[in-house]
Parts: C-alpha cells; sequence; structure tokens
C-alpha cells in the first residue's frame, strides 16, 4: 500500500477513496472494442483503371510475396464498369506506406473451369504461402436470372490464375472466407449461396440450400493449394435473389475459441455458431444461435477483434456490431456510415469488413462510393 | 428607400452544406467523390469521368459541375405579363490536404458562378420575396475561395477566406426543397444586410470557427466584413466594381458577426454507439443571431430629424449604428410509416426579428411541410407546400404615411406580402432533379403601387415555373 494511505488516519475516509478509485477503473474498463475507434478516414477509391465498382471483399497480406507486400489491403469488386453486378473481375491491392493503390489481377471474363463467367464475391484470402483465392459468383446480366454456379480462382502472387477450385459442393462462393492457415496446409471456409437460386423476380422465394463448406488443402513448395477434402459442415441457411443486391445468404465467417465457426446469416437475421468446425465430418445445419436480431440488420462480413469479440456489418444500415460469442450479448454497434441519402443512413453501403495488422481499427468499405474507409 | 429586388437574389443551401455531424469526435471532412453506379443510379452524369475522378481523388483533389437552368412566367398580377428564362453554373473544386501532400485536416475550396438570363422579380412582379434563389445579375464571378484546419479530431474546425455564410447559416434542410429566394438566404438579411449580406451570390472575407462538442450540439460563430461590393447601403449592387467578377476582397465596411447554436436530435453520425434503444424521429434546431457594426440609413427620419418624406428634408437619411437580429430554424421529421421507410412528412419553419426602424423588414417567416417518396416506386421524389410571411417594418410604413401627410395625395402604406408555393421535385436520376412549381404572392412588394398605372398597386401574382437541375 502506498505510503500516503498508511498516513490516513481514519479507516472509513481510507475505505472510500479506495472505493473511488475502484469505481473511476471500472467506469473506465472498455465494455468492448468499437468504443475505442476515434476516427473513420476515406483511405482510398478501389475503382481500377477498367471501371470495375462495388468494392466487395478485403482482405489484409499476412506476407509479402510477389506484387504484394505484407499489409497490403486487397480489395475485389463485384460489379463491372457497367454496374452490373456479377461481372467485375479486378483485384485491386492498397499500400498504406505509400497510400498507392494498384491493380494487383484483372482476372479474365471467362475460364473455362468456372462455370458461368467471373464475378468476383466477398470470399478471399491470401495464404501465408503468397496463394490468393477468390470466390467467384458470376452473372451475364447483372442479375441472378444468368448466374452461373461459379467457382474459387486461384492467384500467385503476382495476379495470374494459377487454377480454379469447383464443383459440386462449390455453388456461388459468397461470404467473406475464415482461415486456418499452417503454412504447407491450410483450411478454408466458405458460404455457398448460389444453390437453386432463381431469378430476382417481384418475390423471389428464400432457398434454405445455403452451406458452409470447408476445404482442406495442401500446398507443395511452389505449387498452388490442392484440395485434400471437402466438407459441407453447416447447411440449410437461407439464400434468395434480390434485384437490389444479387443475392442474400449467409456472408460472414469468423473463427472463435475452440474450434467454432461463426456465421452470419442474413436471412435469418442472426449469428450462429458452428462446433468443431475444423474437424467435424458432418453439417451441423444451420447451427446453434448466439445471438439473433436485436441490433442485427442483415448481418454481413464479419470478423473478430483483438478481445475476441465478432464485428459484423449492418446490411440494412450503417453500422458495424459487436457480439460478445461467449454470451451471445450484442454490446453495441458504432455508426460507421451514417449517410443519409439512404434511409436508414448508410443502408446498402457496408459489406466486407477485414481487421488492421496492428488489431487497432478495421478496413470497410462503403460500396456505394467505391470507398475504403478505415476506421482506427 | 425600396431597394430593387435583385438585392434579394440567394439560394438554398443545397451545394455545399456542411455535413454536420452528430457525433463530431469523428472528423468529417472527407468529402466523398460522387462518381459511383451505373448511369441512373450515379450521383453524377459522369460518373468517374473515365478514371478522372478517382484519379484526382486519390491526388486529394476532388471537383463539381452543377448547371441549374429554368423558366418563370406570371400569369396574372405583377406589372407585366410573360415568362423568362435564368440559369447558373457552378464550378467547384477541392482540396484535401492529407490526401494532397500529408497535411492533416485542411480543406480547400475554389467555387466560381456563371449566372445568365433575365430577372423575371425586376421584369414583372416587384415583389420582394423573388421566385428563385438564384435570380441575380448575370455575371461570371469568383465566389468563394476559403481553407478550412479541423483540430481535436474534427471537433473544431476554423475556416477562413472568401465565404458565403448561406451555406452554413439559418439553413433549413425542408425549406432548401423551395424554390423561392426566401426558402433559401431568408427575406430579413436579404433585405437588412448591405447587398444582402455575404450570401449567394457574394462572399466576402470572414474567419468562421465551428465546435461539434457531442451529443448533437454544433457551435458556430463567425466574423466577416458585412458589405461584398463595399458601397453605401443605396448604392451596393451586385456589379458594383471589380464585384462584378468576385474579386473585391472589401475590409473596409463594418463587421458582421453571425454566431449559431445547432442541436440534431435523433441523427446518427458516424461514430456514435447505438445501445438498441428506440430512436425517435429526426429533427434540426437551430438557435442564432448577427450583429452588424456598420451604420444603417432610418427608414423614416433624415440626418436633421425630419421626415425623409418632408419637402425640407435634407433627403439624407440618419445613420444609425449598427443593426442585429436574432432568429430560430427548426426541421422535424413528424410521421414515417417503419423505420427505414423511404416515406416520410416534415414540417421546417424559419422565424427571424430585426428592430424596424433601420430595416425595411423587421419580421420575416417561412415554414411548410414535404412529403418524401409521395408515390410508390418514387423514393426519391418530394413534394412540399410552403408559406413566406416578409413584415415591411413600422418605420416604413411610417414613411409611408408621411409621403401621403406630406404629399396631400393617398399613398399606400406597405404592410406583408405574403406568398405560397408548391413544388414537386422529380428526380430523374441522382444527379437529374426537374422540379415545376407554382407560387401566389399575396399583396406584392408588401402593397406597392403599380408604377405602370400608379392608381393601382401591384395585383397578386400567380407564378408557375420549371427548374431543372444536372450535377455532371
Amino acid at each position: 500500500m502506498p505510503r500516503s494511505f498508511r498516513t490516513v488516519s481514519r479507516p472509513s475516509t481510507l475505505a472510500l477513496v479506495l472505493l473511488t478509485l475502484a469505481g473511476a477503473a471500472q467506469a473506465a474498463e472498455p465494455k468492448g472494442f468499437l468504443e475505442g475507434i476515434r476516427r473513420h478516414s476515406l483511405v482510398t477509391s478501389t475503382v481500377p483503371a477498367n471501371g470495375d465498382q462495388n468494392p466487395y471483399a478485403i482482405f489484409v497480406a499476412p506476407v509479402s510475396a510477389g506484387k504484394i507486400q505484407a499489409g497490403d489491403v486487397l480489395i475485389d469488386n463485384f460489379n463491372d464498369r457497367n454496374n452490373l453486378q456479377g461481372l467485375g473481375s479486378t483485384i485491386v491491392s492498397y499500400t498504406p506506406g505509400t497510400r498507392q493503390l494498384r491493380l494487383f489481377a484483372a482476372i479474365p471474363r471467362n475460364l473455362p473451369q468456372c462455370p458461368g463467367g467471373v464475378g468476383l464475391t466477398t470470399a478471399m484470402t491470401m495464404l501465408k504461402s503468397g496463394w490468393v483465392i477468390v470466390g467467384s459468383l458470376p452473372s451475364q446480366d447483372g442479375t441472378t436470372k444468368t448466374k452461373g454456379q461459379g467457382c474459387l480462382i486461384v492467384l500467385d502472387a503476382q495476379g495470374n490464375v494459377a487454377g480454379t477450385i469447383a464443383g459440386p459442393n462449390i455453388n456461388g462462393p459468397w461470404g467473406n472466407m475464415a482461415v486456418i492457415d499452417n503454412g504447407a496446409t491450410a483450411t478454408l471456409f466458405v458460404s455457398n449461396t448460389g444453390f437453386d437460386v432463381g431469378p430476382p423476380d417481384d418475390e423471389p422465394p428464400v432457398v434454405n440450400k445455403a452451406t458452409v463448406l470447408r476445404l482442406d488443402l495442401s500446398i507443395a513448395d511452389g505449387k498452388p493449394p490442392v484440395v485434400t477434402r471437402q466438407t459441407v459442415i453447416a447447411s440449410g441457411f437461407g439464400e434468395q435473389a434480390d434485384k437490389d443486391v444479387f443475392i442474400i445468404g449467409p456472408t460472414g465467417l469468423a473463427l472463435g475459441k475452440n474450434g467454432v465457426l461463426y456465421v452470419s446469416d442474413a436471412l435469418g437475421n442472426r449469428i450462429a455458431a458452428i462446433p468443431d468446425a475444423a474437424t467435424r465430418t458432418d453439417s451441423a445445419g444451420i447451427g446453434r444461435d448466439v445471438t439473433k436480431d436485436g441490433l442485427l440488420k442483415r448481418p454481413l462480413a464479419m470478423t473478430t477483434a483483438p478481445d475476441g469479440h465478432l464485428l459484423v456489418t449492418n446490411g440494412l444500415n450503417g453500422q458495424v456490431v459487436e457480439i460478445d460469442p461467449e454470451t451471445g450479448a450484442q454490446v453495441y454497434a458504432r455508426w460507421v456510415d451514417a449517410n443519409k441519402a439512404q434511409s436508414p443512413p448508410g443502408s446498402g453501403d457496408l459489406f466486407g469488413l477485414a481487421m488492421t495488422p496492428a488489431g487497432d481499427g478495421f478496413y470497410y468499405v462503403e460500396d456505394e462510393v467505391n470507398m475504403l474507409v478505415l476506421a482506427h | 428607400m425600396l431597394p430593387g429586388p435583385t438585392r434579394f437574389a440567394a439560394l438554398p443551401a443545397l451545394w455545399f452544406a456542411a455535413g454536420i455531424s452528430a457525433n463530431p469526435a469523428v472528423a468529417q471532412n472527407d468529402q466523398e467523390p460522387g462518381f459511383t453506379t451505373g448511369l441512373w443510379t450515379r450521383g453524377n452524369l459522369l460518373g468517374d469521368a473515365g478514371g478522372a475522378r478517382s484519379g484526382l481523388w486519390n491526388l486529394g483533389i476532388t471537383f463539381g459541375l452543377q448547371d441549374i437552368n429554368e423558366v418563370w412566367g406570371n400569369v396574372s398580377g405583377g406589372i407585366h405579363r410573360g415568362a423568362s428564362y435564368d440559369g447558373v453554373t457552378l464550378l467547384s473544386i477541392g482540396l484535401d490536404t492529407q490526401r494532397g501532400f500529408g497535411w492533416e485536416g485542411g480543406t480547400i475550396n475554389v467555387s466560381a458562378w456563371n449566372i445568365r438570363g433575365r430577372n423575371i422579380a425586376n421584369d414583372n412582379l416587384l415583389n420582394l420575396q423573388t421566385p428563385s434563389g438564384i435570380l441575380a445579375a448575370p455575371t461570371t464571378r469568383l465566389w468563394e475561395v476559403w481553407y478550412q484546419q479541423s483540430f481535436l479530431d474534427g471537433r473544431l474546425d476554423l475556416k477562413l477566406g472568401q465565404q458565403s455564410i448561406d451555406q452554413e447559416y439559418m439553413t433549413s434542410q425542408g425549406s432548401g426543397l423551395f424554390l423561392n429566394t426566401m426558402m433559401g438566404w431568408p427575406m430579413l438579411p436579404s433585405a437588412d444586410l448591405y447587398a444582402g449580406g455575404p450570401a449567394y451570390p457574394l462572399s466576402s472575407l470572414g474567419v468562421r470557427l465551428r465546435a461539434q462538442p457531442g451529443g448533437g450540439f454544433t457551435a458556430l460563430l463567425g466574423v466577416f466584413a458585412d458589405n461584398p461590393p463595399g458601397g453605401p447601403f443605396t448604392d451596393d449592387g451586385q456589379l458594383r466594381g471589380s464585384t462584378r467578377w468576385g474579386g473585391n476582397f472589401n475590409l473596409r465596411t463594418g463587421a458582421l458577426v453571425v454566431g449559431e447554436i445547432q442541436y440534431a436530435l435523433n441523427q446518427p453520425g458516424n461514430g456514435d454507439l447505438d445501445y438498441g434503444a428506440a430512436g425517435g424521429l429526426p429533427g434540426t434546431y437551430k438557435l442564432g443571431f448577427w450583429y452588424d457594426s456598420a451604420p444603417f440609413p432610418d427608414q423614416q427620419f433624415d440626418n436633421t430629424g425630419l421626415s425623409l418624406a418632408n419637402p425640407a428634408s435634407t433627403g439624407i437619411a440618419l445613420m444609425r449604428w449598427n443593426n442585429f437580429s436574432i432568429y430560430g430554424v427548426a426541421d422535424q421529421m413528424v410521421w414515417q410509416p417503419s423505420e427505414g421507410s423511404p416515406r416520410s412528412v416534415s414540417l421546417f419553419a424559419r422565424l427571424m426579428g430585426a428592430p424596424g426602424d433601420r430595416n425595411l423588414i423587421n419580421f420575416s417567416v417561412n415554414a411548410g411541410i414535404t412529403l418524401k417518396a409521395p408515390f410508390q416506386g418514387r423514393d426519391d421524389d418530394t413534394v412540399g407546400i410552403g408559406i413566406g410571411i416578409a413584415r415591411v417594418s413600422g418605420g416604413a410604413a411610417a414613411f409611408d404615411r408621411s409621403v401621403t401627410f406630406f404629399s396631400g395625395f393617398a399613398s399606400p402604406v406597405r404592410t406583408t406580402e405574403t406568398f405560397i408555393e408548391v413544388t414537386y421535385q422529380y428526380t430523374v436520376a441522382p444527379w437529374w432533379q426537374l422540379q415545376p412549381d407554382f407560387q401566389y404572392v399575396f399583396n406584392p412588394g408588401g402593397g406597392i403601387l403599380n408604377p405602370n398605372d400608379p392608381t393601382q398597386r401591384v395585383h397578386s401574382e400567380a407564378i408557375f415555373g420549371l427548374r431543372n437541375t444536372i450535377t455532371f
């Protein structure tokens, strides 16, 4: 105990002082990650020279390889220059140190192994081995009327197509990927929202066939990843064609403690937990409810903050919601896009989400203005 | 002294309305570029302009080009009947110093007008509350040239340079829908300040401090040169000297101090935390004042204490030292069928008063109701009905009575002019608005005589207009 406290003559006063100090410390204790954010800074336009628009996936490079430096922000575009959804084919990279935006990859619109063309989605990751894997849910006319089955495209660190991953388990690989990366092996989790989805007519039905697929990869030195096993670990999520946003389905994937994979179920307006995600051999269905409704307004991309809380973007307003996955409590939501041009503010603007390497902030996109934004 | 209607030109604060954040803890200085999406959904006709906008944006540079063209015609009342065209083009260039050269928190803005066409208020109407806020003396002129620096993560910012204060002060979102001048820069400062004050199409040198301490509050305090053209009150036209091209950086006249406190109710700002409590309908409330240190001519008396209507008068008005006004502005959404629905009904009102001895207008009010998304599938359209009332001051009315007394001929005493406006803003695309408009003016000029028929007052006016706005 500090000397000055020992000189206090009245024990009741000492107790009072200690209680006050303890109370102040408790009051200063942050409830979550989002209250520590101070600024939202527009970082860069995400439009490459070919005019592709609608930035979706954001991924921060874990290593330097080829054209990419560790810490670069990779962003893909879902729309082409005419703003048709499902026709975007570019990935740009932004280097924070130099504030330079460059084209990383311009993928051919048609790849023989990718049924239906190329339209890059929120599913994107970069492995420690330097390979970039990105999902495609293509269209010919900007709607699901001409939707193709899609694929995963493997790019080398120079942005060249090195291979594709397709098959009956892959149909519209959509949501942001969760990944366990051990270097020579890796495990990818990706949601598929394309099974039996029709055109966006007046009232397109909700089809409960969306899945979460686990892909176990083997990566030999200098060789593209090879899929060693595919397992559908969750299934039965709602998916729906939409004339405004193309498709709605499970989008955010984030790994938590004890092998749990969290899934943002956009149509169910909930966060689901899939136990033993890395090891299970069967489907957990739509998983266990972690939290539902409340501040969630069509949850989309999701990531994990340093304190273990989940951060998820809302599709129907400009908020990021923070969730304690242990308790299921919705801590609060932060307005990151209060653009009053939409109602509610920021509605339809948010999609991708990624933590900064230092964990002191996160990147997100405002897709209505094709901007990358940093909250820090 | 009755200033000509061109003095009252002012503009709804549409272009650079300052983004007022309910939570200023987050810097709001970044101006989002307007390029996005397809032709019918993007904010600019030219979109990314072949990569130019996004390329310039990454260098910190933004540019804007907006063109407004309109036709107006009065089918009854006024001193003539007929129709006329007027239009403006606004070019603006901004530089974000952070993206430009790494200096955080700085913004430079330069803008210029081309103003053209005829002024139907001068030609046909002679009313006080002129039908369109863009009516002004034709010219091409530099408008605003300022530098803004933000501090404390955007909680404070300071703006220095040539400023048009109608962009930040006395603004009302609801009122801004309407086309009448009174619905933009209001009647009272338009009539009572030198040349209508530093407001469209004019601007003047000044410094403005803005504080956004949080909780939805914003405070503005600025000091500006009060008289953009720099002439006497009776000879203070928009084309006086170098004011014609916007090059009169006058500092030789009085100081105009303007302060305003704003409160944003139920409006999230970037950075606000939402704990899930039910939110109410959004509203904005403002209280403000202005004080002008310059001398202002008395409306009734000359410099020897005689009535200005007295044949023995020197004809030189008594000068009263300083002028002031207080005002309030309220905008409130009152109905929305469900959260997130584009359809909503909002009310607005602005009231302001000033001393009656030195001002032509000692009280003005405008108010109205707007309905957004009035029809299924027309989410970005807005229809509104509004009213504006301008009361001619007791001093000016006393002068009118003195004219009768000294001349022996019955002469009308000016009282109040009122207008009603009905307007529909049809959004063809975010970059293209068409706006048909109808206004009816009761007692034009407050009840002035028709110069073409001095036995009659100017009769009430029915005015139709159509405005076309393109944002390139």
